[in-house]
C-alpha cells in the first residue's frame, strides 16, 4: 500500500474531473442549461487537438491551444443551437437539456462518420521524463496535466472574480432575471459562458488524452463523471465542485488500489447517492435555493 | 381635386359671371364609418372556428348510449342536438381519438400481410422491436409524464429485469412463461432501489442521478463474469417461440406477441393515467406541489406508487424481452439506447400515450429499417429531435394545441390593432361615467370629425372667404353645420365693437352672467372678414383635435 501514490493519483483525477465539473456547474448556474452536449464538445476538441498535432505542430502550446479553441467553438455551437432559440420559451430547462442531448447524438455520430471508429492518440506533450517528489516517481504527463489544469483553472477563476465580464457572469448566476433588468445581455453572456466552459472541456480533453485516447464516444463517460461531481458538489458552486472532485478523486484512487479497478464506478455512485440522500442539493448547495430558470 | 359647384340660386342673378365655383371632391359621409368597421385582419385558410363533421340523426334510438362493461364509459363521446335551421336531429362526435386508435391498431395487426416481400424479415423484426420498445416507452411515459419524475433509468430497469430473469432461468432451468413474473420481482426491487432518492431529489438532480445509475449498471454488466462479460451479453433464456415453426412463422408469432404486450401496456397506461392516480397527479404538477398538499393531496405517495407500479411492469417487459431475444445485452444500458428512447418520447410529445407510440414508430423505423444509411440515420433522428424540441412545445401531438394558441394570439393582436383610439372614453372613464350615452356620442363625434377633416381643402376655405353667408357647396355646408351644432361653452362669436368699422372675435363662457372673453386683440373692419377669421379658427381647432 503506497499512500503517496494514491494521493498523487487522486490529485490528478481531481484536476481532470474538477475542470469538467466546474464547466458544467458554471453552465447550469449562469445560463440554466444542463449541458448534455459536453461529451460532444470534449470529443470534438480532442479531434481538433489531434488535427493540430498532425498537420501543424506537436508543440504543447499549439496542441493545447487548438483543443481549447475548438472546445470554445463547440460551446458556441451548442449555445447557438440549444440556448439562444429557446432560452425565453416555456419549459426551457427540460427542452434545453433534450436539445443538448440531440446535439450530442448528432455530433457524436457525425464524428464517427467523419473520423471513423479508430481511436487516435495525441503526442506526449510533457515529455516522457519523470520526477522524484515526496519519495515517489511521478511521470511527467501526470505532473504536467495536473499543473496545467490547476494553472488554467486558477486563471479562469481569477478572471471571473476580477473582470467586468466575470462580474456579469456572476450576476447571472445569482439572479438571471435581475441581471437582465440591470442591463446584462442574457444571450451575450450566454455566448461567453458557453465559450468559456467549452474551452474548459477542450483543456480537459487534451489533458485526459495524455493517459487515454481520442475517440468519437470518448466524451460520454467523463461527462457523466463530471455531471455527478457537479451534482455532488452542488450545481452552481465552484467550491462545491472542487470539494466533490477531491472527494471522488480520493475515492477512485482508493478503490482502484484497495478493491480493484472494476469497482470504481460502483463505489463512486454509491458515494454519490449517499451524499445526495443526506444533502439533496449537494455539498455546497442550499436546499431551498434551486435555480428557478 | 377641383370639382365645381353651381350655386342653385345663381339663376336669380344671371348678370353675375361664372356661376360654377371650385370646391372639394365629393366624399361619402359614410367613408370613415366604413373604414373603421372594415374587417382588416388577415384571414387564413384554416378558418377561425373549430369544425366538426355533422352526422345524420339517429331516429328512434334518440337517447340510446352504448356503454361497455365493466365501466360506464361510452364507446364514443357523441353529442346529439337539433339543428335550429333545418330542425333536423344531428350528432357530433366530440372526441374522434378512439376511432383513430382503432384504425391504427387494425393497421398494426395487418402489418405481416402488408410488409413488402423483399424486406419482410427486416420489417417484421423491426415491428417486433417496435412493440417491445413501445411498451417500455408507455411505462416510461407514466413515470415522466404522469408521475413527473424525470427518470432516465427506465431502460436500466428493463435491462436489470432481463439480466436477472435470464440468469435465474439458466441457473434453475425454468420454462419461458416464468420469466416475466420473475422479471416483475426484479423490476420491483430495482424500482424500490432507485425510488429512494426520488423522495428527496427532484427535477434535474434526479435525472442526472439516474443517468449515473444507468452508467453504473452498464459498467457492472460489462465487467461481471456471471453476466457474460465475455460473450457480450447473457444468452440462453428459454424462448416462447416453438422451434417447429418456419422462420416466417416465428417472426410473425414474435411480432404478434410484442403487439399484444404493447396493447397490454396501453391498457395499463390508461388504467393508471385515466383513473384516480392520474387525476391526483394532474392536480400536483411541478412547482404547484405546495398547493396540492394544502388541498390534502398526498402527491409524493402517488408519485412513488406510480413509479413502483411502472417499474414492476417494466420488469415484466424485461422478462418478456429476455424470452423474446433469448437473453439480455448490455446495449440496454448504453447511452445511445437512452438517447434514442428519449428521442422517441420527445418526438411524439411527453405526457401522451399516442406520442409514445408514434415516436417509437418513427425512431424504430429509421433505426431498424433504413439500416443502409449507416451512422447517418442517427444524425437524422438527432436532427428530428432537435427540430421538435426547438420548434414544438409538446412534440408532434402538441402541434394542434400550439397552433390554436398561436392563432388565438394572432386574433387578439388583430383585435387590439382594430380598436381605434382617440376621442373615445378610456375604459375606466367609461365605467365611471353615469351617462352611458356619452360613450357612444363621443365615439360618433370622433368619427364625424375624422370625416370632416378630409373635406377641409383650400377650395372650401376660398369659397368661404368669397361668401361667408348664403348658399354653400355641400362640403362647406357640412363643416358649417357641424360648427354651428357645437355647445355654447367656448363657442366663438363676433362682438360688434363699432358698427361697420370694428368687429372682434370672442369666446362665449356658456354660463349665464359670465361675460364672454376676448380671444384675440385684432379688430376686423368688416363683418365678412370677421366671419372668415372665425371660420379659420374653427377649422384650426378641428384639424388639431
Amino acid at each position: 500500500m503506497n499512500w503517496q501514490y494514491i494521493a498523487i493519483n487522486a490529485v490528478t483525477l481531481a484536476c481532470m474531473y474538477g475542470t469538467l465539473a466546474i464547466g458544467l456547474s458554471l453552465t447550469w448556474s449562469s445560463v440554466g442549461l444542463v449541458n448534455m452536449a459536453y461529451g460532444f464538445t470534449f470529443a470534438l476538441s480532442g479531434y481538433g487537438a489531434w488535427l493540430a498535432a498532425e498537420y501543424v505542430s506537436e508543440n504543447a502550446f499549439v496542441v493545447i491551444g487548438a483543443g481549447v479553441l475548438v472546445g470554445a467553438l463547440g460551446g458556441l455551437l451548442v449555445c447557438a443551437l440549444a440556448f439562444i432559440p429557446i432560452h425565453d420559451k416555456p419549459n426551457f430547462a427540460l427542452r434545453g437539456m433534450i436539445a443538448t442531448l440531440a446535439i450530442s447524438l448528432v455530433g457524436n455520430q457525425a464524428l464517427l462518420w467523419y473520423f471513423g471508429p479508430r481511436a487516435k492518440t495525441l503526442p506526449r506533450l510533457f515529455g516522457t521524463s519523470s520526477v522524484d517528489m515526496f519519495g515517489i516517481r511521478i511521470t511527467a504527463d501526470k505532473l504536467g496535466a495536473s499543473a496545467s489544469a490547476i494553472v488554467l483553472l486558477t486563471l479562469v477563476l481569477l478572471w471571473m472574480r476580477s473582470s467586468r465580464r466575470g462580474l456579469e457572469i456572476r450576476a447571472m448566476m445569482m439572479n438571471p432575471h435581475a441581471a437582465s433588468i440591470v442591463g446584462i445581455g442574457v444571450r451575450q453572456t450566454g455566448l461567453f459562458v458557453m465559450a468559456l466552459t467549452g474551452g474548459l472541456a477542450g483543456l480537459a480533453s487534451v489533458l485526459l488524452a495524455q493517459t487515454y485516447y481520442v475517440a468519437p464516444f470518448s466524451g460520454i463517460t467523463p461527462m457523466i463523471k463530471g455531471l455527478s461531481i457537479a451534482l455532488v458538489g452542488g450545481l452552481g458552486s465552484v467550491t462545491g465542485a472542487v470539494i466533490g472532485a477531491m472527494l471522488l478523486g480520493v475515492n477512485e484512487a482508493l478503490t482502484a488500489s484497495l478493491l480493484g479497478g472494476q469497482y470504481v464506478l460502483i463505489t463512486q455512485f454509491l458515494l454519490i447517492i449517499v451524499i445526495l440522500l443526506v444533502r439533496p442539493r449537494g455539498i455546497a448547495g442550499i436546499l431551498d435555493k434551486a435555480r428557478e430558470a | 381635386m377641383s370639382n365645381t359647384w353651381i350655386d342653385p340660386l345663381s339663376g336669380f342673378e344671371p348678370e353675375k359671371a361664372s356661376p360654377a365655383q371650385p370646391t372639394a371632391d365629393y366624399v361619402s359621409p359614410q367613408t370613415t364609418w366604413q373604414e373603421t368597421k372594415r374587417f382588416k385582419p388577415k384571414m387564413y385558410l384554416v378558418g377561425r372556428l373549430r369544425w366538426y363533421i355533422k352526422w345524420p340523426g339517429h331516429g328512434a334510438r334518440l337517447w340510446h348510449r352504448t356503454r361497455y362493461w365493466p365501466t360506464r364509459r361510452r364507446v364514443l363521446n357523441i353529442e346529439g342536438e337539433y339543428n335550429p335551421k333545418t330542425s333536423r336531429r344531428e350528432k357530433t362526435i366530440l372526441d374522434r381519438r378512439p376511432i383513430y386508435w382503432m384504425l391504427c391498431i387494425i393497421a398494426m395487426v395487418l402489418v405481416p400481410l402488408l410488409a413488402p416481400e423483399d424486406m419482410r424479415n427486416t420489417v417484421l423484426t423491426a415491428a417486433a422491436v417496435f412493440g417491445i420498445y413501445g411498451a417500455i416507452n408507455l411505462c416510461w411515459m407514466l413515470i415522466v409524464g404522469t408521475a413527473g419524475i424525470f427518470s432516465l433509468a427506465s431502460y436500466a430497469v428493463v435491462g436489470a429485469a432481463a439480466y436477472g430473469s435470464t440468469f435465474i432461468a439458466i441457473q434453475f432451468g425454468l420454462p419461458w412463461w416464468l420469466l416475466p413474473p420473475i422479471g416483475c420481482l426484479f423490476g420491483l426491487a430495482f424500482g424500490v432501489l432507485i425510488a429512494l432518492p426520488a423522495v428527496r431529489l427532484d427535477g434535474f438532480y434526479y435525472a442526472l442521478l439516474s443517468l449515473g445509475v444507468v452508467e453504473l449498471g452498464r459498467v457492472y454488466v460489462i465487467q461481471s463474469k456471471e453476466l457474460g462479460s465475455a460473450t457480450g451479453g447473457l444468452y440462453g433464456a428459454p424462448s416462447y417461440i416453438p422451434d417447429a415453426f418456419t422462420q416466417d412463422g416465428q417472426l410473425v408469432l414474435g411480432y404478434y406477441a410484442s403487439l399484444a404486450l404493447m396493447l397490454g401496456a396501453l391498457f395499463f397506461y390508461r388504467f393508471i393515467n385515466g383513473k384516480r392516480l392520474g387525476r391526483v397527479l394532474r392536480m400536483a404538477p411541478e412547482k404547484r406541489e405546495a398547493f396540492a398538499q394544502a388541498c390534502g393531496v398526498d402527491f409524493l405517495r402517488a408519485r412513488v406508487t406510480v413509479f413502483l407500479v411502472s417499474s414492476t411492469v417494466l420488469g415484466f417487459i424485461g422478462g418478456f424481452y429476455a424470452t423474446h431475444f433469448g437473453g439480455a445485452s448490455p446495449n440496454l444500458f448504453s447511452f445511445d439506447t437512452l438517447l434514442l428512447s428519449l428521442a422517441m418520447l420527445v418526438i411524439g410529445g411527453i405526457g401522451r400515450a399516442e406520442g409514445a407510440i408514434a415516436g417509437t414508430a418513427i425512431v424504430v423505423f429509421i433505426d431498424r429499417v433504413l439500416v443502409d444509411w449507416g451512422p447517418m440515420r442517427y444524425v437524422l433522428i438527432g436532427t428530428i429531435m432537435l427540430l421538435v424540441v426547438l420548434l414544438l412545445r409538446g412534440g408532434l401531438f402538441g402541434i394542434k394545441q400550439q397552433f390554436r394558441a398561436w392563432r388565438n394570439k394572432k386574433k387578439s393582436e388583430h383585435r387590439a390593432f382594430r380598436a381605434e383610439k382617440g376621442g373615445e372614453m378610456l375604459p375606466e372613464e367609461a365605467t365611471e361615467t353615469v351617462d352611458k350615452d356619452q360613450i357612444f356620442a363621443r365615439r360618433f363625434d370622433k368619427m364625424q370629425r375624422d370625416f370632416l377633416k378630409r373635406i377641409v381643402t383650400p377650395e372650401v376655405i376660398a369659397e368661404h372667404q368669397r361668401r361667408p353667408l348664403g348658399q354653400h357647396s355641400e362640403a362647406l355646408e357640412r363643416l358649417l353645420i357641424y360648427f354651428r351644432r357645437q355647445g355654447q361653452v367656448d363657442k366663438y362669436a363676433i362682438l360688434v365693437a363699432k358698427e361697420f368699422e370694428s368687429y372682434k372675435i370672442v369666446g362665449l363662457s356658456g354660463h349665464r352672467g359670465t361675460a364672454p372673453r376676448l380671444v384675440e386683440d385684432r379688430a376686423y373692419p368688416s363683418i365678412s372678414e370677421a366671419y372668415h377669421a372665425l371660420f379659420l379658427r374653427r377649422i384650426q381647432d378641428l384639424l388639431e383635435s
